[in-house]
């Protein structure tokens, strides 16, 4: 939604420069200054980290710069003059490995369920939001379904305890069935249900916004000659404003198909409570970059895995975007 | 003409309660929503009743919806034994303030020349904002960047400069200075002889408070919630946030019980960790701030959100 009004001819046509004379030259210095706070963080936290993405083809080791040399910091001269590049070795470490398919897996299979999941809760819930009769009862429910998302994933690691644990709301409505109480800490299986559960819990409110923005800003007229022509509400939602809403919704998937290789780190780290058993469902790509640095391995093998998050995540949002484009070229992100 | 608009108007009302939603659909649907409140609802609701029941009860009766026996004592500890918590909660209220006026400061000033039409070099940089959008460089540059270049490992710095700028922020920001503030109104200002600085602080600022109001709630929220920082650039206790600070309870009291069903001797060690009540009341006390202040400022960032999202 950025870069694409930049570049319509529409404003294009309203770039009508001055000359250049010292009221200009004034005029963009102070625009130059109000860029620099923002310049420095974007440089220090975005850009700077980016060169250091060939620690993936590289073996990584701290060494001292000797006392002359231009280089003066130990990490720069270790990373560009030092160590040695080992090519895909780093790759072929990991994907031999048996956990790293598993790995993979988990982070596609989890993006693909929140996006599709999240996508239909989120949509729904913003018509359904407009649709409500009582103005104020449909601003109170989605007040309320919002506010999950201000609540951080370690209090919700704590809410899932409260409800999963040994003496948690679970087990005592299982055994007050008559049931055995299960040890949720050690199965599996059940885990994919709680992180989608707890995604969309999350989620959906905070995902509605944009496309409640969207929608309250569509032309109410074309409602009413619908539902003029005989149009019900089920038909006006699936032929006026799923067809409007169209590119946001692709625009906003755009975007998650480039997340696809991030996980939610939070959620995956903290709500299973660091437990052994549930690793194998629990591990997604953030959290074996972030295991394999602070096992201790080779820096070069973590940052091989977070390749994959960076670099192929971002060649998937060209590619999808390519192809958008090709298809319906309004909708393209740029 | 007044009375031409009035009848326009109750005419588009009209229609409006015309097309409205059948009565039985709309009844469908606010008892879905009734039933969506209550499942985001009551997780938090566990917490709040478990957090003021008395331990013994907590131990026998386990988690519900209402406390079996009323009791305070989690808290009373909790504040009585402040240094457990006290500074990690003194971190994250630093880190947080901080965080927030740097990232109003520097979002709002750079969203506002990339809003204006004459600023020759909107596009590029735009387009250098935009970009770390679609690009990150992952965990592993991002933290040897900030541990051995930069050298904010293992500070207080690392919980929040971080954070202080979001290309997100500054694209919604740019939207709501195109759509809020008039380019007559700055067009005005530079004939009366004020200088960008001047129009900005002046002019610009006050008509763009709700978003900024909105860009500060939710770096505010975001750096007093933020784990992943702490996690990954701080080694030492002093300078641990709230989250992290909890995180580690919660996780070694999990371990601890595990490891003491096989061994006996940490039995006594568990005696002394905190009590659950005392965590939840620890958890209560972690997100007690944004729960309370959370209905005031919504109203405010729906407006900021719904305006500076909408394609401009």
């Amino acid at each position: 939604m950025a870069a694409k009004s930049a570049l319509t001819p529409g404003t294009a046509k309203a770039l009508k420069h001055r000359k250049w004379g010292s009221g200009e030259i004034k005029r963009h210095i102070a625009f130059l200054t109000m860029l620099l706070p923002g310049c420095i963080f974007l440089f220090c936290f975005s850009y700077l980290p980016m060169p250091a993405i060939i620690l993936a083809f590289k073996r990584y080791q701290l060494a001292k710069p000797p006392k002359d040399f231009w280089i003066q910091n130990k990490f720069i001269y270790s990373l560009f003059i030092q160590n040695e590049w080992v090519g895909l070795s780093n790759f072929k470490f990991i994907f031999n490995t048996p956990d790293a398919w598993t790995v993979i897996r988990n982070t596609i299979g989890y993006n693909l369920v929140f996006m599709a999941l999240g996508l239909v809760l989120s949509v729904g819930l913003a018509i359904a939001v407009n649709e409500l009769r009582n103005r104020f009862l449909a601003k109170f429910y989605h007040t309320v379904l919002f506010m999950p998302y201000f609540i951080s994933w370690i209090i919700v690691a704590y809410v899932v305890y409260a409800f999963v644990s040994a003496k948690g709301v679970f087990n005592q409505w299982i055994t007050a069935m008559g049931g055995t109480a299960i040890q949720f800490y050690s199965e599996p299986k059940y885990w994919p249900f709680i992180f989608v559960f707890c995604n969309i819990w999350k989620y959906t409110g905070n995902n509605s916004i944009i496309y409640l923005a969207t929608l309250t800003g569509f032309d109410q007229q074309l409602y009413e000659a619908a539902a003029i022509d005989g149009a019900g509400k089920w038909r006006q939602i699936t032929n006026i404003t799923l067809p409007l809403l169209l590119p946001t919704i692709v625009l906003l998937q755009i975007l998650a198909v480039g997340r696809i290789f991030n996980g939610d780190f939070d959620m995956f780290y903290s709500v299973p409570n660091g437990s052994g058993p549930l690793k194998s469902v629990s591990t997604t790509l953030d959290v074996y970059v972030y295991n394999t640095m602070k096992t201790g391995a080779q820096l070069g093998l973590a940052a091989a895995a977070g390749f994959f998050q960076s670099v192929v995540g971002f060649t998937l949002v060209l590619t999808t975007n390519l192809i958008v484009r090709r298809v319906s070229p309004d909708m393209a992100m740029f | 003409m007044t009375s031409k608009a009035d009848i326009k108007v109750k005419v588009v009302k009209k229609n409006k309660d015309m097309n409205q939603l059948s009565a039985g659909a709309n009844v469908v649907l606010n008892i879905i929503f009734i039933l969506a409140v209550i499942i985001v609802v009551a997780p938090i609701w566990v917490i709040i009743m478990a957090s003021i029941t008395s331990e013994s009860a907590l131990l026998t009766y386990g988690y519900g919806f209402w406390p079996q026996e009323f009791s305070l004592r989690a808290y009373t500890f909790l504040f009585s034994k402040g240094s457990i918590i006290g500074t990690a909660y003194k971190n994250t209220i630093i880190a947080t303030v901080a965080g927030t006026i740097l990232c109003v400061c520097s979002v709002g000033l750079y969203a506002y020349p990339i809003s204006r039409s004459d600023f020759r070099w909107r596009g590029l940089f735009t387009f250098i904002s935009f970009f770390t959008m679609l690009f990150t460089a992952g965990t592993v540059p991002f933290f040897v960047t900030c541990r051995q270049i930069l050298g904010i490992g293992n500070s207080i710095f690392a919980l929040f400069l971080p954070l202080s700028f979001s290309a997100y922020w500054v694209i919604i920001m740019r939207t709501f200075y195109k759509s809020n503030v008039p380019d007559s109104i700055i067009e005005s200002a530079r004939i009366d002889g004020a200088g960008e600085w001047r129009t900005l602080l002046q002019i610009v600022l006050p008509l763009a408070t709700p978003g900024l109001a909105t860009v500060a709630l939710f770096a505010a929220i975001g750096i007093w919630n933020n784990f992943f920082n702490c996690l990954l650039l701080v080694d030492e206790a002093k300078y641990y946030n709230l989250q992290f600070t909890i995180y580690q309870t919660l996780n070694s009291i999990r371990f601890l019980k595990e490891m003491a069903s096989q061994v006996g001797s940490l039995a006594a060690q568990i005696a002394d960790l905190p009590s659950e009540t005392f965590r939840m009341a620890m958890a209560m006390v972690t997100m007690g701030p944004i729960i309370l202040a959370y209905p005031f400022f919504q109203k405010y960032f729906v407006k900021g959100l719904t305006i500076g999202a909408v394609k401009g």
